[in-house]
């Protein structure tokens, strides 16, 4: 046994000491599969919702609420974004909150569980049969049900700050989300609930603030400043940012779904606090970085000039003085422009969190060199271009379906749709090939698992990013 | 003399472990604040970039991995203790971490 401590003194800086578990403590990191077949799921997601998308082009612009785009939307939030969410966050909730999940074996049926569900209901919406809305409905919240059992352990852990205290909230506001849909599902034809635009308001803003935002309002307070190696102590913004977006939601939420305009108004003023505090904390971080700005900063900036954008269609829908047409439009681009800031987020800081992962998994695999014969590093796991192209399309396809959604032209959603399909090729390729192709260099002997490292310190990765 | 050649071991083998997202090695970083000889065993004293370091888990592992087998010849055991006082700062690094990661020294 090798002997290893850690010593965290009274000045230790705050987050806790051992966010990983062992050496330092009990092991709470799943198995690499468990985030990873979420990962890969949310990666064919994200193609299938780009190809539903273009095929959905010529009815969604007509109908933002029509069963064709019912069918894209749901693919997007659900198959993709929501399932790339909550794999991310059976990975990151036991390492932040120092506590493993309920059940491992649960976390590998879930995303099985949840991407059925997910594809069920959207090819009820897109094809019929009817009976597939609620059974695809049902399933889904199954998943969801699972997810949030299963994170409930690391989730209930006391004093872990910020991070944890927003995805409690997130998770939350999930199932409450979920819990709509699965009521709507069933009363399709009944009638009781008829869906209204200001309930479809409702449900899209409790998906995309309350569980998807709140998520990554949360989730970035703990990996901005350590993807940027930035040091704050005495930073509040990002508390407050989660305290206000869930506050906020929690008020937007309701005035919306029965119509009170002055809850809705003043739960929108405190949700645009907090989001706005949320970029504050983002420049803050960025003023304390002890590293140059890469790729994952590039997409992280995108998605906040796509959230600024949401928020400028958000008020224009709510307050501006136009036609119901154009407030539909306005709504519908805020909510294609949230949807566009998770995207990049999640997209950009999936090249970080994947290749950590996987090169996890393969050191204990015993893979500990790259095929050049260096130290496996986490840019030996993906093509630097093929990222860089894949920003510029997620970009490119951000842009296209909100400027589509607005102009009311479908060449330029199904535009959109081509470029999100083509993004999700990208990163599926890009990211899942990867320890693919390190470990096949290995089986066919182009390389070595392992090896001495290299003895010009950080020459072939400064090489690489630049 | 023994005990100055076996932390002078040490030290090369921590510059063999890298970090896996700087491309770094951790004597470079400025991750190891101390290797002395206590009662026979070899300590090492490191740090991480932030507690939230996403290596956390593995980099100390590997630090203790490698040291164990270079001094194992000299019939040390290692023993590792992570300190987070006082902090990483970037002025830790060596000149050549300092660029790579853009923070040039003139």
């Amino acid at each position: 046994m090798i002997p290893v401590s850690a010593t965290t003194p009274a000045t230790a800086p705050s987050g806790g000491a051992n966010p990983g578990g062992s050496p330092l403590g009990p092991p709470s990191v799943p198995p690499a599969i468990v985030p990873l077949t979420f990962l890969v799921a949310a990666a064919i997601g994200l193609v299938g919702f780009g190809v539903v998308l273009a095929f959905a082009a010529d009815g969604l612009v007509v109908d933002p609420r029509g069963q064709a785009a019912l069918a894209a939307v749901h693919l997007g939030l659900l198959a993709f974004l929501s399932t790339a969410v909550l794999g991310a966050l059976h990975q990151f909730a036991p390492v932040v909150g120092v506590r493993p999940l309920r059940s491992i074996a649960v976390g590998r049926v879930t995303p099985f569980v949840f991407f059925a569900g997910a594809v069920a209901l959207t090819t009820g919406f897109a094809h019929g049969p009817e009976w597939l809305v609620p059974a695809g409905g049902a399933v889904a919240f199954t998943g969801i049900a699972l997810a949030a059992w299963n994170l409930s352990q690391p989730l209930s852990s006391r004093g872990k700050g910020t991070s944890i205290l927003g995805l409690r909230l997130s998770v939350s506001f999930l199932i409450a989300t979920a819990a709509f849909g699965v009521v709507y599902a069933f009363d399709r034809h009944t009638g009781w609930f008829p869906l209204l635009s200001n309930r479809v308001l409702a449900h899209a803003h409790l998906g995309l603030l309350g569980w998807l935002g709140l998520t990554y309002v949360a989730v970035a307070e703990k990996l901005w400043p350590m993807f940027l190696l930035a040091h704050r102590p005495k930073a509040q913004a990002g508390d407050w940012a989660v305290r206000l977006l869930a506050t906020g939601t929690a008020l937007l939420v309701p005035g919306l779904l029965f119509g009170v305009e002055p809850l809705a108004i003043a739960g929108g003023i405190v949700a645009i606090t907090g989001l706005g505090a949320h970029l504050v904390s983002l420049a803050g971080v960025i003023r304390h970085r002890r590293r140059r700005l890469e790729l994952l900063h590039a997409f992280v900036l995108a998605s906040s000039v796509a959230l600024v954008a949401a928020v400028a269609l958000g008020v224009a829908a709510g307050l501006a003085d136009v036609g119901s047409d154009t407030r539909a439009r306005l709504a519908a681009g805020e909510v294609a422009a949230l949807f566009g800031w998770i995207t990049l987020a999640v997209i950009g800081h999936a090249h970080k969190i994947v290749p950590f992962i996987a090169w996890s998994a393969l050191r204990e695999r015993g893979f500990t060199n790259a095929p050049g014969g260096g130290p496996l590093l986490f840019a030996d796991l993906f093509d630097g271009r093929v990222a860089r192209a894949t920003f510029v399309g997620a970009c490119a396809a951000v842009v296209l379906v909100v400027t589509g959604i607005l102009a009311a032209s479908s060449t330029t959603v199904l535009a959109a749709g081509c470029a999100f399909a083509t993004v999700g090729v990208l990163v599926l390729a890009n990211l899942g090939l990867g320890p693919r192709r390190l470990t096949r260099a290995v089986a066919t002997g182009r390389a070595s698992p392992v090896g001495p490292g290299p003895t010009s310190n950080g020459t072939r990765l400064t090489e690489e990013l630049a | 003399m023994t005990d100055t050649n076996a932390i002078e071991q040490a030290r090369e083998a921590l510059r063999q472990v890298y970090d896996p997202e700087l491309g770094l090695d951790i004597v470079a970083l400025g991750l190891v604040y101390g290797l002395s000889v206590e009662d026979g065993r070899l300590v090492i004293e490191m740090t991480l970039t932030t507690p939230g370091c996403p290596v956390s888990e593995n980099l100390p592992q590997q630090a203790v991995e490698a040291v164990s087998a270079a001094v194992a010849p000299f019939g040390m055991p290692a023993e590792l203790r992570v300190v987070w006082d006082p902090p990483w700062t970037p002025e830790r690094m060596d000149d050549h971490a300092a660029g790579t990661l853009g923070f040039g020294r003139t």
